[in-house]
């Protein structure tokens, strides 16, 4: 028996009430209105609890890290939606895939453009990553503590390439065909186990359907968990070490010198002091020193927002003006000429032209391993948080260089290559 | 706050001799580690495929008759192409030794459309990156006088089969 019944509500009231009392059952909190309830949505949201409660000022600088991490996320999400429905229409078997794409073409709805969504958002991701990848190397941010965070950026760096190569092949078109050919041959070039490696990816000897249907499983399954688990290590990281690099001077330094003390020479052995005998002054600090966050909501979150907008857009504008490429069905007698890779490995391919080992194993893996050796090998303090630092001339030097070799790489593998990879002019 | 997790010595090992409970810990994460290293290696097992579902390496073209001398017929879907002078025969591979693109006939041989690789007539590499000159076929006559290829056996380089 309680003590107090509370008084019973009508039914019309009850009625009244039943919209707000459902929408309260789910959103716990109103809309914040105080600091208070500002840090409750960081708490009590399941979306925003990865949130920090306060984010620094630094992390909110658009020309800081034009947001190119939250937009390779955006990709990403937007490629598992594209994804995922277009999976609805796919078969992976060699006689069904190329009519499926004319399909998507031809009788599905909105099938051109989730597809044309699906291509230009796995060519901009790999674009982003990079771009991403080349922030955090030129403002110093793999430093101690995010060593290990740089890490596991280059293995997503790895795995966004493997998901795009993979992807390829699913159209069953010339290129796919083509690319996939040139691309596991060069994994056969690997020492001891290419050879072996050649033979699991393929499923067999040759590019078939043993594996298109192991290149399918991998893109729609495989590389996509262990994607979502990288990434998923990589946010937590990002908290646990710290939020986004800053420079030194963004915090400001307390100075226990500037605090005012009594000297121990005036105090009396025998008497027992509370600590405010001890300093003078103000006791707390608190308030006297400039606070350089700001609350996630609405700051940080309205970024987001706004960042995903866009991305988005960009995305659907692109989509809507281009249709993705679609060459003719597998010809597996005659490659076409020049048989090309997507632009991102044309670099590769280029090199590749010279030699199939050193440009296709030795000078990647090489780059690979001084990337993922970097925050070990570059250990100096100086530079964090400023783009081309002064104190970083030397590392981000040699970075440069390797990005600017490979740009030109991709330029003259791009559009001065023609018929059986003769030196063209494109004028 | 400061809370001392570890476990004193002692209870560890009893006279310097390792205690029974440290030897079990041993034994588990060895048992565990073993067991994961087993089945990622079965996974290997697994995907490695046991039977493949190409062409035969092994097969026949036709008969002599049909590559009249000064032929240089390229057999797409078998990957070679058959070159015949006078009563010489020979079988050479058109898959382009750099990267494995089919190779087509070219002026002075054969040329590969993926990375610009040339060889000459016989299959000798004549430029681009290509490391090795195309593979030549052991070529035989069978019993019924059907022209046979086996791709499984190379052979040197100019040595025909004679008719």
């Amino acid at each position: 028996m309680s003590l107090s019944t509370p008084p019973k509500a009508s039914f019309l009231a009850s009625l009244k009430a039943f919209p707000s009392t459902i929408w309260k059952s789910i959103f716990r909190n109103p809309l914040p209105s105080n600091d208070l309830e500002r840090s409750a949505t960081s708490f009590t949201n399941f979306f925003l609890h990865i949130h920090p409660v306060k984010v620094h000022k630094n992390s909110l600088r658009p020309l800081y890290t034009f947001g190119l991490g939250l937009i390779s996320f955006f990709l990403f999400v937007i490629l598992i939606v594209t994804g995922i429905l277009l999976m609805f229409y796919y078969v992976p078997a060699t006689s069904q895939a190329y009519d499926r794409m004319l399909d998507l073409r031809g009788s599905v709805a909105f099938g051109t453009l989730l597809r044309n969504m699906h291509r230009w958002g796995a060519h901009g991701m790999v674009a982003i990553v990079f771009l991403h990848l080349c922030r955090v190397f030129l403002t110093g941010s793999y430093k101690k503590p995010r060593e290990f965070n740089w890490v596991v950026g280059v293995i997503l760096f790895l795995l966004t390439l493997f998901m795009s190569f993979t992807g390829y092949l699913l159209p069953w078109d010339q290129l796919a065909f083509w690319a996939i050919t040139v691309g596991t041959a060069i994994a056969g070039y690997a020492p001891v186990v290419g050879k072996d490696i050649q033979f699991l990816l393929m499923g067999g000897t040759s590019v078939g359907q043993e594996a298109l249907l192991r290149f399918y499983v991998l893109h729609v399954a495989v590389l996509p968990a262990v994607l979502t688990l990288m990434i998923a290590i990589h946010f937590w990281r990002i908290r646990k070490d710290g939020g986004l690099s800053r420079p030194e001077d963004a915090d400001p330094v307390i100075s226990l010198e500037a605090m005012p003390t009594v000297k121990a020479s005036v105090l009396e052995p025998k008497k027992t002091y509370g600590l405010q005998g001890l300093v003078r002054g103000p006791l707390t600090k608190v308030g006297e020193i400039p606070d350089n966050t700001v609350f996630s909501w609405p700051n940080l979150f309205l970024a987001e927002l706004f960042t995903f907008v866009v991305t988005l857009s960009a995305i659907l504008v692109v989509s809507l003006l281009f249709n993705a490429p679609l060459e003719e069905p597998v010809n597996a007698l005659h490659p076409p000429n020049p048989a090309k890779a997507p632009w991102y490995f044309l670099g590769l391919q280029e090199m590749v032209s010279y030699s199939a080992f050193w440009g296709g194993i030795g000078v990647p893996t090489i780059f690979v391993l001084l990337l993922l050796g970097a925050p070990y090998l570059d250990r100096g303090p100086g530079g964090v948080g400023k783009w081309f630092s002064r104190d970083r001339l030397l590392a981000n030097t040699i970075f440069i260089t390797f990005v600017v070799a490979n740009i030109i790489f991709v330029i003259i593998g791009t559009f001065f290559r023609g018929a059986n990879w003769a030196f063209v002019t494109p004028w | 706050m400061a809370v001392n997790l570890k476990r004193t010595s002692a209870e560890d090992s009893e006279g310097g001799r390792t205690s029974r409970r440290r030897m079990l810990g041993w034994l588990t994460g060895a048992g565990l580690a073993g067991s994961a290293g087993l089945s990622a290696v079965s996974n290997f097992v697994f995907i490695k495929p046991r039977a493949t579902y190409g062409q035969p390496q092994r097969f026949s073209v036709g008969k002599p008759e049909d590559f009249p001398s000064g032929t240089r017929a390229i057999l797409a879907p078998r990957g070679i192409c058959i070159v015949r002078e006078g009563s010489k025969l020979a079988a050479i591979s058109i898959t382009c030794t750099h990267l494995g693109c089919t190779v087509g006939a070219a002026d002075t041989g054969f040329a590969c459309p993926c990375h610009g690789s040339r060889f000459d007539q016989d299959g000798n590499v004549t430029g681009g990156p290509a490391p090795r000159p195309l593979p030549w076929f052991q070529v035989t006559l069978a019993p019924n006088g059907e022209i046979e290829v086996d791709k499984d056996i190379e052979i040197a380089p100019g040595s025909y089969l004679t008719i």
